[in-house]
């Protein structure tokens, strides 16, 4: 649905297309209850309308105010799809999913293991910054003494989690992944694949397909 | 695929990750978040590289929108010049690794700049936007302009991200960067 969207942002003559898009995306996101998504992805793409407009409307050499409204609504349309997505994402079920189908397990994994990465190492960048200031590192105002300050709190996080990788690595061979004969993996608890979310996808498919078709003639 | 790499993948697209964390508390005007794109193309080759830079552009698309995924081939470009720059000793010290960073910003900006004009028109709120801006204010077309931003922080973020990279790797255990070879 979110590449659909996107897709859709694209192909839709603008600039009402792209605008009825956008309220359409809102509008289903609403009403399958996550107002919060709407409100994040509009706060994320608000820089972005405030540099249309800029480059679009006030500076010489811009397109115009169609143009930065059009640009706005395909990026506010396909940032709220994004941030639904993320809002209705459950990793072990994107896992099992993956395993339902028989797809490769290396691309869920991927996804899911970076998306568990990423706060531990955000928590052990901030610990090694406080580490290093109560060694004395002084950051200051010079861009200079700013950027010799990214070896000391860059390298510690960098070395950690290369030597990291091999602990890792024998926890996946010892659960039987990787190598090339890799055992079939079975879902836990297979998510149904229902037929409001066939048709859904059919849907969408069919709306890129006549836009674009639309858009080619 | 070997496990090693089924393992370092992940860490080192939470390192391109973790490194928007590091610049921000820096106040750094740069955003170095390919170091673990080309720390993983310098330590393992290209596809290890590749593989990163394409789980990190999804990743950074399920948390800010997929609005930002055709910057996936500078992602991928940058995989394959960090992993052209192991293949030739580029990491082995410190003035080589910037001329690498130094190629790597002038083909990410060139690149980014193509798409940044076509796909987004030259919006896409961030530093560059601002510098596009200032430089059409100044009256440079706006081709141009989003060229010369593009380029100029390109070169700036790509270079201390090899020196960083091959900093790193200089610094590896022998025994640790071997297991990669």
């Amino acid at each position: 649905m979110t590449a659909g969207t996107a897709a859709l942002a694209f192909t839709l003559p603008a600039p009402s297309g792209p605008l009825v898009l956008y309220a359409g995306v809102v509008l289903l996101v609403l009403l399958a209850g996550a107002a919060r998504a709407a409100r994040t992805a509009a706060l994320l793409s608000l820089t972005i309308w405030g540099f249309l407009w800029l480059l679009h409307v006030v500076l010489p050499g811009g397109r115009g105010p169609e143009a930065a409204l059009a640009q706005g609504a395909r990026i506010g349309a396909i940032a709220t799809a994004s941030v639904y997505l993320l809002h209705t994402f459950d990793p072990s079920a994107f896992l099992d999913a993956f395993a339902a189908r028989g797809w490769p397990f290396a691309p869920a994994y991927f996804m899911v293991a970076t998306m568990q990465a990423a706060p531990r190492l955000r928590a052990r960048a901030s610990g090694i910054l406080e580490a290093q200031r109560a060694r004395g590192l002084r950051v200051g105002r010079s861009p200079l003494a700013r950027i010799r300050a990214i070896v000391p709190l860059t390298l510690p996080l960098l070395l950690g989690t290369i030597a990291e990788v091999d602990d890792r690595a024998l926890a996946l061979e010892s659960r039987g992944l990787g190598g090339r004969r890799s055992s079939r993996r079975t879902p836990l608890a297979p998510s149904p694949f229902r037929s409001i979310d066939e048709a859904l996808c059919w849907g969408t498919a069919l709306a890129v397909a006549a836009a674009l078709a639309v858009r080619l003639a | 695929m070997p496990t090693r790499l089924l393992a370092l993948i992940p860490s080192a697209v939470a390192i391109n990750l973790a490194m928007g964390f590091v610049v921000n508390q820096l106040g750094l005007p740069v955003y170095l978040d390919t170091l673990g794109t080309v720390l993983a193309a310098g330590l393992a080759g290209p596809v290890a590289g590749l593989l990163t830079g394409l789980v990190s552009q999804m990743v950074r698309s399920l948390y800010e929108g997929f609005v930002w995924f055709p910057f996936v081939t500078i992602q991928l470009l940058i995989a394959l010049v960090a992993a052209l720059a192991r293949r030739t000793a580029g990491f082995a010290t410190a003035a080589r690794a910037v001329a690498w960073g130094v190629l790597a910003g002038i083909a990410c900006g060139a690149a980014s700049a193509a798409i940044s004009y076509t796909v987004f028109e030259g919006v896409t709120a961030t530093g560059v936007t601002a510098i596009t801006g200032i430089l059409s204010a100044l009256g440079l077309a706006r081709a141009g302009a989003v060229f010369v931003a593009s380029i100029a922080t390109d070169i700036g973020d790509k270079l201390l991200v090899f020196a960083m990279a091959g900093v790193a790797l200089r610094s590896l255990p022998r025994r640790l960067a071997a297991r990669y070879r």
